[in-house]
């Protein structure tokens, strides 16, 4: 027989049982839009937290930081070291002291970081609000950016945020004096520095300057970390063990994020066992609408065999007609899917944008999955009609023939 | 000698094999049948004539035996090659049509060549063109339930010719069609058999259509009871002389086709014993007579097709014979209207005097036709006797009774023999004057 004969004759039942066959579809529709959905969210979930986190370079970074067990230190001989390693690209300090940061009057403690302009790159550092410094900013004198804890001290709302860039701070350094002695002297660094823009580290409270200007007020011997861009991914344990052999402390951010992405390969798996279950569900339904169908057809399975019909013809005409049912259900059941998501988004999106909070999307729908249901719905029809198929090939055609 | 298309050989089917409900349905069948010839498989329901049918067409394997189609042992073969003779070989048409009724007409036809791999314009084309010449290349675009019975056993017809089959199998093709789709149909088919020259192979139980084949198997119980060759066709099948002759008994047997062997031959005795005529006379006697009770002929046209002699066409009856025969004919066929008007009357359920008339009319026809005398009382009497029988409040044996009744009964008081003939005429004349149908 031709394909699209088969084609043909496989696909009449849309004319001579329409509802039948449209409720059985639905049913398969509802059954993937599960999976859709379900799966859907489990993908949502994981790009809203990987999001945050993950930049191309931020996952090719190694945080180190000395133990103090060994008497390491972080200084610029180590920065040098550490670039020459051949598999490291870059290797960016960080400088830490602790400050009194004043605004109109007010005084806080926190900690002064000085920093390159790499280092914020390596080490993923975004903008809540305002803007984050960029590779031109290295002799920026002026500006700062600050964690959201430092306005919480100040006593700034949330919604005043915005206001709050541009405004006006001044710090003064407390450094540990360089005679030894437990004596902290205090550098007051004469300029007002206008905040740049709010960072997202939550539960700091951190000030971050460029490292030329800290410099200017302050003599910085010891980093207290270092960002380590490695040049490939496969090179990244590799580096991070020689680090972790010489002494030091590593933390990745490549690291963190396999561990979110295996948790949330568990919670998809979890969504999507709740999915599967109604695929199944819908198809058994699926099934029992196709052995229903075989008992209706089977005087006209008779007859085709009786007027030269090979049982091969039969069982493809069986299987052909449950692919497309199973396909089409799977393609109502990526539009429900995908439909439901949508919506849920928008009015999630839309109560967000109403209170003031950051527009998220819960569910996400990558195409290779869409693909993979479509198919995998038309593998499921092929499966639920390959049985009645089969019994129908080998009906004896006289046998068929008289059934009424 | 040319070598049989299908040959069967010693051919048990048996259904429901080793349970309770087994069903030997046919049992050491052989027959041979070759290219051309058209073949009825006769017999009452249950007699395994379809069962044979089938077994020939490859749905039923034997118990035991082989069949041989085109020289193939076709159950030797797997499946799928079997149906190589299910798609070029045979063709099947079936007493419930078996169309598909999700599919167009055209559709229908064009199946056998959707399986047998065929583009859509050629099988289209040749659908078409089978459709126009079966009397339905009008409906092509229809589905088929919306065709009569007759229509749709055109359209299968055409599609059992689809893929030019040598054989073409019939399973009662016109047990569900009425008379003229019957002509119809078995016009088609003859013509399938005459003039495309494929073998027919058909299964019925109507007698009327023996006389198309050129040979009858007659099955019973499972087991073919006998061949008949058909002595107006030539046959196909090569014969041996001396091996089979033409008897009466075949003749008889597309007379009588449910009698046993041993019946025909008590007929055929009975026959000489009782008939001055043959078989072959009475049978065109019976088609003369039929011609003048429809008033295709008259009276005189009758005489002379009952005189002229048997080779010519006639019935060969001697003169005075032929005469007597039309005017007894004629005498009945005319007093039966007087049968016709009294029923027309009754059904009006008026005009009591009329049918008083009539009935005194047909009793003067009764009286003079057996030269009887009768008494004003027993006049009366047999016209009370003639009405009660014509309405059809008595029977024929209360109005024997009666006439055999003493007058004071409302009876005629005659003797039995004279009774006896009274009786028998005056039922040919209600025999011919009443319009039966079996309404209910």
């Amino acid at each position: 027989m031709r394909a699209q004969d088969l084609a043909q004759l496989s696909t009449r039942a849309f004319k001579t049982n329409p509802m039948r066959t449209w409720l059985t579809i639905l049913g398969m529709g509802v059954g993937t839009g599960a999976v859709v959905v379900l799966v859907g969210l489990g993908f949502g979930l994981q790009e809203i937290i990987l999001e945050q986190i993950v930049f191309g370079e931020t996952l090719l970074s190694l945080g180190v930081s000395a133990t103090g067990a060994q008497n390491l230190q972080l200084t610029s001989q180590t920065v040098i070291e550490f670039e020459e390693n051949e598999h490291v690209l870059d290797a960016a300090p960080l400088a830490r002291f602790p400050a009194l940061v004043t605004y109109k009057g007010l005084t806080g403690n926190l900690f002064v970081q000085g920093v390159e302009p790499p280092y914020i790159r390596y080490a993923g550092v975004i903008a809540a609000n305002g803007e984050v410094f960029g590779d031109e900013d290295m002799d920026n004198t002026n500006e700062i950016m600050l964690s959201p804890a430092v306005l919480k001290l100040f006593g700034i709302e949330d919604d005043e945020i915005t206001n709050f860039i541009g405004e006006k701070v001044k710090f003064r350094l407390l450094v540990p004096a360089d005679d030894g002695s437990d004596q902290i002297d205090e550098i007051f660094i004469d300029k007002e520095y206008s905040v740049k823009g709010i960072t997202k580290e939550a539960g700091v409270l951190n000030a971050l300057m460029m490292l030329p200007e800290l410099r200017n007020h302050v003599g910085i011997e010891e980093y207290e970390r270092i960002q380590v861009r490695v040049d490939t991914n496969e090179f990244l344990p590799i580096v991070e063990n020689e680090l972790i052999e010489a002494g030091y402390r590593v933390t990745a951010l490549s690291k963190t994020v396999e561990q979110a992405t295996k948790i949330f390969q568990g919670v998809q798996v979890v969504l999507a066992t709740f999915g599967g279950i109604a695929l199944l569900v819908s198809a058994i339904g699926m099934f029992n609408t196709m052995t229903v169908t075989l008992l209706e057809r089977t005087k006209e399975i008779g007859i085709m065999r009786t007027i030269g019909a090979a049982p091969i013809d039969i069982k493809w005409l069986f299987v052909s007609e449950s692919i497309v049912v199973g396909f089409l259900g799977g393609i109502s059941g990526i539009i429900m899917g995908v439909g439901l998501g949508t919506v849920i988004n928008l009015m999630l999106n839309f109560a967000a944008s109403q209170f003031g909070g950051e527009s998220v999307n819960l569910f996400a729908f990558p195409l290779n999955f869409l693909v993979f249901i479509a198919l995998f719905s038309a593998g499921v029809g092929y499966l639920t009609g390959i049985f009645p198929a089969k019994r129908a090939a080998t009906l004896n055609p006289l046998d068929a023939i008289r059934y009424e | 000698m040319a070598k049989p298309l299908i040959v069967c050989r010693d051919l048990d089917i048996i259904y429901n094999k080793g349970k309770s409900n087994e069903f030997k349905a046919l049992q050491g069948a052989s027959t041979d049948i070759y290219e051309g010839e058209y073949i009825i498989l006769f017999g009452a329901s249950g007699s395994g004539k379809s069962t044979l049918m089938y077994s020939i067409q490859g749905s039923l394997p034997p118990g035991n035996g082989t069949m041989l189609i085109e020289g193939e042992d076709i159950y030797a073969l797997p499946i799928e090659d079997r149906v190589y003779f299910q798609r070029y070989v045979m063709g099947i048409i079936f007493q419930q049509f078996n169309l598909i009724p999700s599919l167009t007409v055209l559709d229908n036809v064009a199946l056998p060549m959707i399986f047998a791999n065929k583009d859509k314009a050629t099988r289209n084309r040749r659908a078409q063109s089978l459709l126009d010449r079966f009397g339905v290349g009008h409906v092509s675009h229809k589905i088929t339930p919306m065709l009569s019975g007759g229509q749709q056993q055109r359209v299968s017809v055409a599609r059992s010719m689809i893929n030019d089959p040598r054989i073409l199998l019939a399973d009662e093709p016109t047990g569900n069609l009425d008379s003229v789709s019957t002509q119809q149909v078995m016009d088609k088919i003859d013509e399938i058999n005459t003039f495309d020259r494929r073998t027919v192979i058909m299964v019925s139980h109507n007698a009327a259509h023996l006389s198309y084949a050129h040979r009858v198997y007659y099955l019973k119980d499972g087991v073919i009871v006998r061949e008949v060759v058909n002595p107006q066709r030539k046959q196909i099948k090569p014969v041996k002389e001396g091996e089979t002759i033409v008897t009466e008994l075949e003749q008889l047997a597309r007379l009588f086709p449910y009698d046993s062997i041993d019946t025909l031959r008590v007929k055929s005795l009975v026959n000489l014993l009782t008939q001055d005529y043959t078989f072959d006379q009475i049978e065109r006697m019976e088609r003369v007579v039929e011609f003048f009770i429809m008033g295709k002929i008259d009276k005189e046209a009758f005489i002379r097709t009952l005189m002229m002699p048997y080779e010519r066409g006639g019935v060969g009856i001697p003169e005075r014979e032929a005469r007597r025969m039309s005017k007894v004919s004629a005498r009945i066929l005319h007093q039966a209207d007087d049968i016709r008007r009294f029923r027309k009357q009754n059904d009006k359920q008026n005009a009591f005097f009329d049918q008083h008339k009539l009935s005194e009319r047909l009793r003067d026809h009764l009286l003079k036709a057996h030269s009887l005398k009768l008494s004003k009382k027993q006049d009366n009497n047999l016209v009370e006797i003639i009405a009660d029988r014509v309405v059809g409040v008595s029977n024929e044996d209360i109005f024997h009774e009666r006439m055999e009744n003493g007058i004071s009964t409302g009876g005629l008081a005659l003797t039995e023999s004279e009774s006896d003939d009274l009786a028998r005429y005056f039922e040919k004349l209600i025999a011919q004057g009443v319009d039966v149908s079996y309404k209910t």
